[in-house]
């Protein structure tokens, strides 16, 4: 049963689209319905660490490979990449999520706050991890050279988008005295959906990685 | 294991280079001297942020200038160096060299600023009286230096791809982002007179931001010197 967290990343999901949008939350002030969006836009974000996570050991494991003078495993230079782009793809739409909360609570789809500069830095840092490796064409150097950068990029990305908005006040919720994880919004009703969803969703983007890493061993034969 | 002599023997050795072609050093100052002077052109009687947030400007694209230089040499010079010297001393000396080239940039855009735009126009307070103070040459010259370390690694990575320096400024530009937020804020408040209780933890952050990229840099380095 190896695909068994497959079938159990699509179940949690299904769930959590349903229970998201139909059980009972509570009723707050300006947030309303919208609170709901805990359960489609916080998960987007997890996954995408996860998955940055994932390419950052992919790439780390690359450059160990070469070690003692041996051949780089091109395949982790593959499977950094694929995790790199589909933890982007989960980046745009935790994005597009929450603009449209944004929009619904602030009043605006942008704020200069320090969560959403973080987000916006984030896809600069990896769009130029993208170009790097295509303005390369060895793919061995672009393999080695792509796999530091990412180490690199990594390291000063998870500074900017954790450290820092802590320091400076933020609309935020969870940030700044806004609440996010606190006792009278999350609730344990909401909770009971909150943490299947953002394991669900990790799993979906996991396997969706996965998926491209096979394609693009494919394409590489 | 670093030699020092090793390093300090770079050091002179880049020097003596950058005497000898006699247009090294020229090229950042006088980048530094063009920006500042369309800053002057452009802005009058600029307020504490406007005047702060060209200066940075200013000193970041002049320190990729000064930085896209660090890593260039002809195949020759590179044969003698790494017969010379090992990857971390390399590294070593380069951000050192760096580092120094950094600092006399941003002091040259300070200088320049003040001269050409004056010190901003007004305080935060009615009446109030902005003069250089110790608090925002720390805040300043912190700033560059973190700024160089991070450049100094983005420089090498770059020196290996063909056409590297037109990369440089988009490999670059986002990781400085988080340097440049707290250097910011730190000399804005050093600007503003603050207290400098208020400027510390700002300054423990910029040398945090000087200490990673370093740090990071000396495990990577290795590998990205194999190719």
């Amino acid at each position: 049963m190896k695909n068994l967290w497959k079938i159990l990343g699509a179940a949690l999901v299904g769930y959590t689209l349903i229970a998201g949008l139909l059980f009972d939350v509570p009723r707050l002030v300006i947030l309303n319905e919208t609170i709901r969006n805990l359960y489609f836009h916080v998960p987007m974000w997890f996954t995408m660490i996860a998955l940055l996570a994932g390419s950052l050991v992919y790439s780390f494991r690359l450059l160990r490979s070469g070690d003692q003078g041996r051949l780089l495993d091109l395949n982790r230079d593959r499977q950094a990449k694929a995790f790199a782009e589909v933890a982007m793809i989960f980046s745009l739409l935790g994005l597009f999520t929450g603009m449209i909360w944004a929009k619904a609570t602030w009043g605006a789809y942008w704020t200069a706050d320090p969560k959403l500069n973080g987000t916006a830095v984030t896809l600069l840092i990896y769009a130029a991890y993208f170009i790097l490796r295509g303005s390369i064409d060895d793919a061995e150097k672009r393999a080695r050279l792509a796999a530091v950068y990412n180490v690199f990029a990594f390291v000063l990305m998870i500074v900017f988008i954790g450290i820092l908005p802590r320091m400076t006040d933020s609309l935020h919720p969870g940030n700044g005295g806004n609440p996010a994880f606190g006792n009278y919004d999350l609730d344990n009703r909401m909770r009971m959906v909150f943490y299947p969803a953002a394991l669900g969703w990790i799993l979906i983007g996991w396997w969706i990685a996965q998926l491209r890493v096979r394609l693009e061993n494919l394409s590489a034969q | 294991m670093l030699r020092w002599k090793a390093v300090r023997h770079l050091l002179h050795w880049e020097y003596e280079m950058e005497y000898r072609r006699s247009n090294g050093w020229f090229l950042p100052v006088l980048f530094t001297a063009i920006v500042g002077f369309l800053c002057s052109l452009v802005v009058r009687d600029p307020s504490p942020t406007t005047w702060l947030a060209l200066l940075w400007i200013t000193i970041v694209f002049s320190a990729l200038q000064s930085a896209a230089r660090a890593f260039a040499a002809t195949d020759a010079e590179w044969l003698y160096m790494n017969q010379l010297v090992r990857p971390g001393e390399l590294l070593l000396g380069k951000a050192l060299t760096n580092t120094m080239n950094t600092l006399v940039v941003t002091w040259t855009g300070l200088l320049l600023f003040h001269l050409w735009l004056g010190w901003p126009a007004q305080g935060p307070a009615e009446g109030s009286t902005i003069a250089l103070n110790t608090g925002f040459i720390i805040s300043i010259s912190l700033g560059a230096v973190a700024i160089a370390s991070t450049l100094s690694f983005t420089a090498a990575l770059a020196s290996k791809i063909q056409r590297g320096t037109s990369l440089m400024a988009i490999l670059s530009l986002p990781l400085l982002l988080p340097t440049l937020l707290v250097a910011m804020r730190a000399s804005k408040l050093a600007l503003l007179g603050e207290p400098w209780i208020l400027l510390y933890p700002n300054w423990i952050g910029e040398i945090v931001l000087c200490a990673l990229p370093i740090s990071l840099g000396a495990l990577l380095f290795p590998y990205l010197w194999r190719a």
